[in-house]
């Protein structure tokens, strides 16, 4: 911001160590991607893009590719549906015990994933869930839950209960209000909430470690066996594909965000 | 728009509780075919309550709410057909000004092409016909204000409710938005509830106007009347300001009293027909600071009053006076500039004068 004080140069450096600090682990995959060596390392003659080739072309990491991608959309469905409802419910309502609802929603973001797993391992046996598309999608749609409704209970604290007085007043019914009013206010909301849910599922592995093996294997799980099995460079590969679509997926956010602001 | 179709509404008794604390208290009153009806009141007195409870946005605990003789508490705001602007105006951000008044339109499955000719009519009427594919956000405060006018106005209520409808703008501003809304009431001759804390608002706006005062109807009247026959010390405090004088009512006979206060004598006249007080008993009058006038030298007065000016301020209109006065106390009086002749200054001994009929005769307020 323009006239205010500038931070003196030792806050300003700890500020840029700090940044690089957290950023560099990611980067470093970059030219390990790019390696022209068969095993996990830095460039030696020179950079390749073999490995990307072998990504891009193995059945089986397009496989995974693909069924965490179906995973993460119908996931993220649920969760936006599950979280958006109980947000506007909870708001609408907005009593002691709502509270206490939104507290139990976001319990999955609370207890570590590994003790939700075992859980979930445990009741999904009986069910026949287990390494089914539908039991990882209701896994990863249900943890899912809490980005929505910390997303969508932000944007409905800001919204003016008054306009919905106003909608009412002026005779539209309950649906009429949440179609026309409601939703279109809250819509980057859910939408931020959507992109959050989406990454929960794409990059989720111990749950998946738990409740899948052979007919589910995504994305992170083969990541996670290919570090155990054999140092292929193709997963530098993979995690900067992934990197690039984490990226675009958040600027996406941040462009819906500034033009809902504008 | 049709014109003249003002509709009555009436409250039996209406009463609203959140838990112990009782927001409006037993209140009953009529509203007039075509009538502009003030709510004032100050902050809590239970008159934003009474508009929401006649929009159908709170329930009463007691008491019904008619509209022509018919019930219609147990009716949703959705069903009840009346227009409302609320404070802040409340209009949807998201849409354009035009998508914003045809908004009920919309609610009632009206057809594009019918929608589109009520809205424009309803945009010339506040003369924002310009303004119809702009975002509120682009509008000023005004322009908004109207817009939501528009708004309410669209579909034919059967009343209009107003909340605190001009309190966010200006003083310039709302004064010439309380002309354009009278217009508006004059031309379309359509029942409307305003609710404001705003005096002059109420006084310049109104055919009627309560007074509201802890949750209970205080008094009811024409602006002219509440503000020269107040009943109670409240409405005559909150209504305009006043000087009070306290004394011992003598010599009570038909038409009026003389008031014993302190040293003074006060002649006190009653209007027809209203009883004077028992002889004896203690009274309370309420003197407005405009009705005093500084006598000049040997002019005569039906109550005169000696004293010496405390302080003084200059209003551009008028001054107003301090007088600390022998028996009296203290007395605010407001005198015209145009009165040249006199230039006040602190210390300066002047004689105060009033009329038997200005000083009212009001009742303590039950606490």
């Amino acid at each position: 911001m323009d006239g205010t004080y500038r931070p003196g140069p030792f806050g300003r450096s700890l500020a840029w160590v700090t940044a690089l600090y957290l950023v560099l682990p990611i980067l470093i995959v970059i030219p390990v991607a790019l390696t022209d060596q068969r095993y996990l390392s830095l460039p030696q003659d020179g950079i390749s893009f073999r490995h990307f080739e072998t990504v891009l072309t193995s059945p089986e990491w397009l496989g995974s590719i693909w069924q965490s991608f179906t995973i993460a959309v119908a996931a993220t469905v649920l969760s936006v549906s599950a979280g958006t409802l109980c947000a506007i419910g909870c708001w609408r309502i907005s009593r002691r015990a709502t509270e206490l609802v939104r507290v139990l929603m976001l319990l999955p973001l609370i207890i570590p994933s590994i003790v939700y797993a075992i859980g979930l391992y445990r009741y999904f046996g009986p069910l026949g869930l287990l390494d089914r598309f539908a039991g990882v999608v209701i896994a990863h749609g249900v943890t899912g839950i809490p980005y929505v409704v910390i997303t969508v209970s932000t944007a409905l604290a800001s919204f003016d209960p008054r306009l919905e007085q106003a909608a009412r007043g002026m005779g539209a019914s309950l649906s009429q209000t949440l179609r026309w009013v409601i939703l279109p206010r809250i819509a980057p909301g859910i939408f931020s909430g959507a992109i959050f849910a989406f990454i929960h599922s794409w990059d989720e592995l111990v749950m998946v470690l738990f409740i899948a093996s052979r007919d589910v294997f995504t994305l992170p799980r083969r990541i996670w066996d290919g570090i155990n099995e054999n140092l292929d460079p193709a997963m530098a590969a993979v995690a900067v594909l992934l990197i690039l679509f984490t990226l675009a997926l958040l600027m996406a956010d941040r462009a819906l965000r500034r033009r809902s602001e504008g | 728009m049709s014109a003249a179709t003002g509709h009555a509404l009436g409250l039996r008794g209406l009463t609203r509780r959140y838990g112990s604390f009782v927001a409006v208290d037993d209140v009953s009153l009529e509203v007039g075919q075509g009538e502009f009806l003030t709510l004032l009141g100050p902050s809590g007195s239970g008159k934003t309550t009474i508009l929401m409870a006649v929009a159908g946005f709170v329930a009463p605990s007691e008491g019904a709410v008619l509209l022509d003789g018919q019930d219609i508490t147990p009716l949703p705001p959705e069903k009840r057909n009346f227009g409302m602007v609320f404070q802040g105006y409340a209009l949807f951000p998201h849409m354009t000004v035009a998508e914003n008044v045809a908004f009920p339109l919309r609610v009632r499955g009206m057809s594009r092409a019918e929608r589109d000719e009520k809205v424009r009519g309803a945009l010339d009427l506040v003369q924002l016909a310009a303004f119809a594919g702009r975002l509120p956000k682009q509008l000023s405060g005004g322009q908004q204000q109207r817009v939501a006018l528009a708004r309410a106005l669209v579909f034919d209520p059967n009343l209009l409710l107003l909340d605190e409808p001009l309190s966010a703008l200006d003083k310039k501003l709302r004064a010439e938005l309380q002309e354009e809304l009278k217009a508006l009431h004059r031309r379309i001759g359509r029942t409307f509830i305003n609710v404001t804390h705003d005096q002059e608002e109420a006084l310049s706006l109104s055919d009627r106007i309560a007074i509201l005062n802890h949750g209970k109807l205080v008094q009811a009247g024409a602006p002219g009347a509440l503000y020269d026959r107040p009943r109670t010390r409240f409405v005559a405090d909150f209504l305009g300001k006043s000087n009070f004088l306290e004394g011992v009512v003598r010599q009570p006979h038909p038409g009026g009293f003389m008031l014993e206060a302190g040293a003074a004598q006060l002649v006190v006249a009653l209007p027809d027909g209203e009883p004077p007080p028992a002889a004896g008993a203690r009274s309370l009058l309420s003197l407005r600071p405009e009705k005093i006038t500084v006598l000049a030298e040997g002019e005569a007065a039906e109550n005169i009053v000696e004293g010496r000016i405390v302080s003084w301020a200059y209003l551009g209109a008028g001054f107003s006076l301090r007088i600390e006065t022998a028996g009296l106390g203290e007395i605010r009086a407001n005198l015209p500039t145009w009165r040249s002749a006199f230039a006040p200054a602190e210390g300066l001994p002047v004689r105060l004068g009033w009329r038997a009929e200005a000083a009212v005769p009001v009742a303590e307020d039950v606490a």
